[in-house]
């Protein structure tokens, strides 16, 4: 019959197109991977040991030390100071999100110890997305600091958390050997805190705590460039940390002039709004002069706007 | 008579009056008269002043010079109204000059002449001239004796060519001419005995035109029919004879077992017209349907020419015709155009010129001819009459010249005249050897005479009479003891009033004060035995002749271009319909794009893609606006052409043409919505590169809704019904689609949060074409394609570091904790089915060909066999592969950082980088699509670990080969070993559903199934009647009532 044919013509023709479509569409022709699964020989890890690299990074002083000193020291709040929210879209290496992270983690803190948690909302998320980006998220405890940061009672539960958050993430990068994302994450809240204190607007009296507390710095400096001296390789082009590592070496140019005295005590810990602090008991006499702050502020200034950029 | 014809009438009765001996007395008198027919008294005389001035135009001389002027200025005459007369006033001039001359039988050469010469201009045929001449120059019968003319007498002389009626007790001969060409009659009477024409008395030297449904009556006797004579001129051609038998039709409702016809029985043979009479309810619609095939009697046959009509209903289906109550026609059609596509439907080897001449001959016939480009409308929107469109009805069955005709009710609603003329149309098809029944509800005297026999039913389907239908007065009468009772109709007048028939048979008892009672003097079983007592059914002479195959039906693709034409004109001719369904897409899309048209940064404006929450929602709303537009499109498509459908089921032809030809004009529709939704909703919202996947997605949707709407509209009865049958189809794709609500997150009843899509939505369609576009979107877009199964890679390592392992290596720890604590019970057999389970799928995943790790003692993970020593062995491969996945993640996340950081070496590369992303890459599409909202990165289902988190990096597992379900948000679908795109499977699974549909709309499973939920299933229905009458049986017994 003649209906019978078109069907099966009909029939055909859909059985044709579907095949079409199948083989045509089907098959990935989009590069192969497999080959990033093959072990190389590249995948060295670096020399130092992962505990080794554990202690130099909690060597960098935390954010909330800094901050509260100076909030303490009666030191205005300056919004102006802080990495724009909106940087967060100029970061695509892992490189650019490790330091920033820090960058913003920094100012989180700073934020929340001078009560401006209203503010805190687009930073936090700043901290979540670069931290997702690096695969590290479930480190970070976004739901819950969110929740707390409506209220400004809860600013020490946050400063908890969020220490917390950036301690978990580096013990975790460490285990990983991802630890130059680690170091790269500690050199950011590093050079942000300094920065912090470093471009304070008005001085006031007791500057000269401040002052000693920059120019401790120079210790810290020290295992950093220890640390990045890890990650540097031959080749100029691909490594980005040669680049820090270099700045740093100006840095320390400046840091050199400083001296500073050391008196190990023993360290306590410190109660501070209700939440236990490691305090640093060893006294020291840090001797630094106004040209050498500005000189410092004009270095790190020039690092830090580098890596916000 | 027109104006012209008169004017011309009078200048050529003039001109000939003028020759040779000029005007007699009786020509004057001939005019006089003549005109006295035609008009009004004043206008007589004012045509008369006309006459005698055109006679007294010329001199009375004879002279050879008039003559010539004469003849000359007849040519004139003649070619002047020659343009503005058609043929039949052409033809009736000429009998009228003829019938002048005749007047004094004054026929002079010349006079002749000049009728020739006009004959000769009029183009009239040599052979109807002669006719004419004959018909009325002649009186001897012999001359007469010619194959254009009928007698009508009394007498039965032999005749040679000419035809004749019987006529008892007519004085003298009527002669009836017939001109073949116009199809005219004109009649003549030979005797000046009283003889009536249309109630007019015939003068017996006047030429008469029989018009159309005339009636020729003697003062006593019956009347001959303008239909009679017709058939008496075509009795010469042959056509194939009928014979129709219905016996003990018996019939019960199917719903309630009420007896709707009992033991009805009918025969006839063709050029017979049935009536089937009686009170409303009485069941003559049911016995229509059940001799006309559509419905099957409970006991009791219907045979043509010896088939059985129920058996085999399909090769006797071509030659019957039923022409329900309802109008049948395309209200959006011409008249013309309604009967020019049915014509197409029934002839497969006429050309269009051939069509359009039948179809114009029909119309003519029907007297539909001036209004055929008037479009039929619908009774609340008149273009046509009542009585037009009733007749367009029986024209649209006429047209393929059914054998049999079964007609419900034609003159319902009509006005008496209109009802006449319908009545009419029908009588004269008898002729041409139909068989046709008609139900009829109250005829009146004109109407009831027309019927060669008529069958009464009284309530309950009695059948209590069957035969001529004057003689169903007699009687009725009879059986009532009425006076006169022998006298069927009126002596004096001949109508009869089938009202007394009614009356009789339904007349009821009157009580004691006078007042009739409900109860009737004769019940309808009552009048079913004198029925049955006193009438027999006269036995007709059966045939067998072979059924013709009254059509040749076109093949399949012509049928589709007609149903596809007929469609699209009817579908172009309504403006509102078309405007609002091109334009209802794209303001849609306009409006939805526009409205969701979000920027994130408020102090912006400018729009970015990346940064528009809105897009995940967009798609969603895409699918749910393409099934809305598809199902809305075509949701009432056949339950509109239910009716037609009813009639053409007639016509035996392809449903699937029919189907397919609704379905191409959907599609074209839908793709032309589909297109443009698409093009401007993905503009507005600068979604770009994916217009043709939008597309084809929303129009496949919209294809799949367009069919699922067929097969509503054709198996639900109502407009409102169907409407309210939509949201049913739609809220449910809605819910189901995933996008509104997580499949994680919905009633673990249904599935929610197990490993695959729930199975109900998997029958979800616009939960396919969703996933499809999500997944397409995020992963073929220009930006993401290139990082996709690097990213994908990634994730799947990532999942494995950070998860999986870890999760494993938990219940192993845990064993090892237990134990060394001296736990009695230090793993249950779960735990070690889970590991068995995940690790069996470990070794047989692609990463393991990358990494020498193994562990071989699956079969010791076992209560029984498990100890310390296989646990520190699983431990370590744990622990190893653990440290594999580690490394090979680093290098996949260090490479791709590598890219970025290449693309983004330099500001200006940074910049094209950025805005590649920020054009092509939506962020909170991106975080629907990892599911980033789950509770939990992995859950245990059973024994097994499931991925929850980023499914757009997850194949779904080869199970088996022919399992193609998957978790939501697949990137690709497995089927028989092999992965394939998401996108274009999706797209399968969709056109798949659509002709799974398209197969149940091919054999009517919905309407079927809506059957046998409304009535259940006949065989139970039966078993279910009889254990009804067993227990009233025996309950009777028992209670002895």
């Amino acid at each position: 019959m003649k209906e019978n044919k078109t069907y099966k013509l009909l029939f055909f023709a859909s059985f044709l197109l579907c095949i079409f479509l199948l083989n045509n569409c089907g098959p990935d022709k989009r590069e192969d991977t497999s080959k990033l699964l093959k072990e190389q020989k590249t995948d060295k890890d670096i020399d130092i040991s992962k505990d080794k690299v554990g202690q130099m990074i909690s060597s960098v002083p935390n954010p909330v030390e800094m901050s509260s000193l100076l909030q303490k020291s009666d030191i205005i709040y300056s919004h102006e100071l802080l990495n724009p929210e909106d940087n967060i879209d100029n970061y695509k290496t892992n490189f650019k999100k490790a330091l920033n992270l820090g960058v913003y983690g920094t100012n989180l803190v700073y934020m929340n110890i001078y009560d401006r948690t209203v503010g805190t909302l687009p930073y936090l998320r700043n901290v979540r997305r670069l931290a997702d980006d690096l695969r590290i998220g479930k480190f970070f405890d976004y739901e819950t600091l969110n929740k707390l940061s409506e209220s400004s009672r809860n600013v020490d539960s946050v400063l908890y958390i969020t220490n917390r958050g950036f301690d978990d993430m580096t013990r975790y990068l460490i285990e990983q050997n991802r630890s130059d994302i680690a170091v790269l994450i500690a050199y950011g809240t590093w050079i942000e805190s300094l920065y912090l204190a470093t471009h304070v607007k008005t001085l006031p009296p007791n500057k000269d705590l401040i002052h000693q507390r920059i120019g401790e710095q120079k210790l810290v400096l020290h295992n950093m460039l220890l640390l990045l001296n890890n990650y540097r390789s031959s080749d100029n082009e691909k490594c980005k940390h040669n680049e820090l590592f270099e700045d740093l070496l100006k840095l320390k140019d400046e840091f050199d002039k400083v001296s500073i005295e050391y008196i190990y005590q023993d360290p306590i810990m410190k109660n501070f709004k209700n939440h236990i602090v490691v305090v640093d008991k060893s006294t020291s006499k840090v001797n630094i002069n106004q040209e050498t702050i500005d000189n410092i502020a004009k270095q790190v200034k020039y690092i830090r706007n580098k890596i916000i950029k | 008579m027109s104006e012209e014809i008169l004017k011309a009438l009078m200048q050529l009765f003039a001109i000939i009056a003028k020759q040779d001996t000029g005007l007699s007395k009786s020509e004057r008198d001939y005019v006089e008269n003549f005109l006295r027919h035609q008009l009004n008294e004043s206008s007589v005389k004012e045509y008369l002043d006309l006459f005698d001035f055109y006679i007294n135009e010329g001199d009375f001389t004879s002279s050879e010079q008039s003559k010539q002027s004469d003849s000359s200025k007849t040519l004139e005459i003649a070619e002047k109204i020659n343009n503005t007369l058609d043929k039949k006033q052409k033809i009736v001039v000429l009998v009228r000059l003829f019938e002048f001359v005749n007047s004094d039988k004054n026929l002079t050469p010349q006079r002749i002449s000049i009728i020739k010469n006009t004959a000769d201009i009029f183009n009239i045929c040599n052979e109807e001239y002669k006719a004419i001449d004959t018909f009325i120059l002649e009186d001897a019968p012999d001359k007469l004796d010619i194959k254009e003319i009928l007698f009508i007498e009394s007498g039965d002389k032999e005749l040679n060519k000419a035809k004749r009626i019987q006529y008892p007790y007519l004085e003298g001969t009527i002669i009836v001419l017939k001109i073949s060409s116009a199809n005219l009659y004109f009649l003549r009477y030979t005797s000046n005995k009283e003889l009536l024409l249309n109630g007019l008395p015939i003068n017996n030297n006047r030429v008469y035109l029989l018009a159309r449904g005339s009636v020729i009556k003697q003062p006593k006797g019956m009347p001959i029919f303008y239909t009679d004579i017709v058939s008496s001129f075509r009795s010469d051609e042959t056509s194939v004879k009928i014979h129709f038998k219905a016996e003990n039709i018996y019939y019960e409702f199917p719903d309630d077992g009420n007896i709707g016809l009992n033991e009805i029985n009918i025969e006839e043979e063709s050029g017979k017209m049935l009536g089937i009479l009686g009170a409303s309810g009485a069941g003559k619609t049911t016995l229509l349907n059940i001799i006309s095939g559509i419905e099957k009697p409970t006991i009791g046959k219907v045979s043509i020419n010896g088939i059985d009509l129920h058996k085999n209903i399909n090769s006797v289906k071509g030659i019957i015709g039923h022409i329900p109550q309802d109008d049948l026609l395309i209200e959006e059609l011409t008249v013309y155009e309604n009967l020019y596509y049915s014509t197409k439907l029934v002839y497969k080897d006429l050309s269009d010129k051939e069509i359009k001449k039948k179809a114009e001959k029909i119309l003519f016939n029907l007297g539909l001819l001036h209004i055929k480009d008037l479009k039929v409308g619908n009774p609340l929107n008149i273009e046509i009459s009542g009585g037009q469109r009733k007749r367009l009805n029986i024209g649209l069955e006429l047209i393929r010249e059914p054998s049999v005709l079964f007609v419900d009710e034609p003159t319902s609603g009509l006005s008496s005249n209109d009802s006449a003329n319908v009545m009419e149309l029908l009588r004269e098809l008898t002729v041409r050897g139909k068989l046709i029944f008609v139900v009829i509800h109250q005829p009146s005297s004109e109407i009831f005479k027309m019927f060669d026999n008529i069958t009464i039913l009284d309530e309950g389907g009695y059948q209590i009479y069957y035969g001529n239908p004057i003689e169903a007065v007699i009687y009725f009468k009879e059986l009532d003891n009425q006076i006169d009772s022998h006298v069927g109709e009126c002596p004096s007048c001949g109508s009869l009033n089938p009202e007394t028939i009614f009356s009789i048979i339904e007349s009821k008892i009157i009580d004691e004060y006078g007042q009739p009672t409900v109860s009737r003097k004769t019940s309808a079983p009552e009048w079913f035995e004198h029925f049955k007592e006193k009438i027999s059914i006269k036995r007709v002479t059966k045939f067998y002749d072979k059924l013709p195959h009254s059509f040749k039906k076109p093949n399949w693709l012509n049928q589709f271009k007609v149903y596809f034409k007929r469609d699209l004109l009817t579908k172009i001719s309504n403006k509102q319909y078309l405007a609002l369904n091109l334009l209802e897409a794209p303001l849609l899309a306009f409006l939805l794009a526009f409205i969701i048209k979000y920027i994130e940064d408020p102090t912006s404006n400018l729009y970015i893609f990346r940064d528009n929450d809105n897009i995940m929602p967009y798609i969603f709303m895409c699918t749910i606006v393409a099934l809305f537009l598809g199902l809305i499109v075509s949701a009432e498509e056949i339950f509109k052409d239910k009716k037609i459908l009813k009639r053409e089921s007639f016509l035996n032809l392809s449903r699937s043409s029919y189907l397919c030809s609704k379905i191409g004009i959907l599609f074209i529709i839908s793709a032309i919505q589909s297109f443009s939704f698409v093009l401007i909703g993905n503009y507005i919202l600068e979604i770009k590169g994916m217009n043709f996947e939008y597309f084809i997605m929303f129009f496949s949707i919209a294809a799949f809704a367009n069919i699922l709407g067929l097969n509503i509209s054709s198996a639900f009865n109502s407009a409102i019904t169907i409407y309210i049958i939509i949201p049913f189809l739609i809220i449910p794709q809605m819910i189901l689609t995933g996008a509104m609500f997580n499949f994680d997150k919905i009633n673990s009843v249904i599935g929610g949060g197990d490993e695959k899509v729930p199975i109900i939505a998997e029958f979800v369609p616009s939960r396919w074409a969703f996933e499809g576009l999500v997944v397409n979107q995020y992963k073929n877009n220009k930006y993401y394609k290139n990082f996709y199964n690097k990213r994908k890679l990634e994730s799947e390592l990532y999942y494995k570091n950070v998860y999986y392992i870890t999760e494993l290596k938990r219940y192993v720890e845990d064993y090892k904790n237990r134990k060394s604590s001296g736990h009695e019970k230090p793993i249950s057999k779960d735990n070690l089915q889970l590991l068995r389970n995940e690790i069996k799928k470990e070794k047989q995943s692609k990463f393991s060909l990358y990494h020498d790790y193994k562990f071989e003692q699956l079969d010791k993970l076992y209560i029984k066999k498990f100890n310390p020593k296989i646990a520190e062995q699983l431990y370590e491969y744990l622990d190893n592969i653990h440290d594999f996945y580690n490394r090979r993640f680093n290098h996949v996340n260090k490479t791709i950082d590598d890219i970025i950081s290449d693309k983004t070496r330099t500001p200006e590369k940074r910049k094209e980088y950025l805005k590649l992303k920020n054009s092509y890459h939506n962020k909170y599409l991106s975080d629907f699509v990892k599911n980033k909202m789950a509770p939990l990165p992995l859950v245990r289902l059973g024994n097994n670990l499931v991925q929850k988190i980023n499914p757009i990096y997850l194949n779904p597992p080869k199970e088996n080969l022919f399992n193609i379900r998957s978790h939501f948000l697949a990137p690709k679908k497995h089927f028989a070993g092999n992965y394939y795109d998401t996108f274009y499977f999706n797209l399968i699974i969709l056109w798949l559903m659509t002709i799974v549909l398209y197969i149940t709309l091919y054999f009517k499973i919905l309407t079927k199934l809506i059957y046998y939920i409304e009535n259940g299933i006949p065989i139970l229905n039966q078993k279910i009647w009889k254990m009804r009458i067993k227990l009233i049986n025996f309950l009777t017994k028992k209670t002895g009532i």
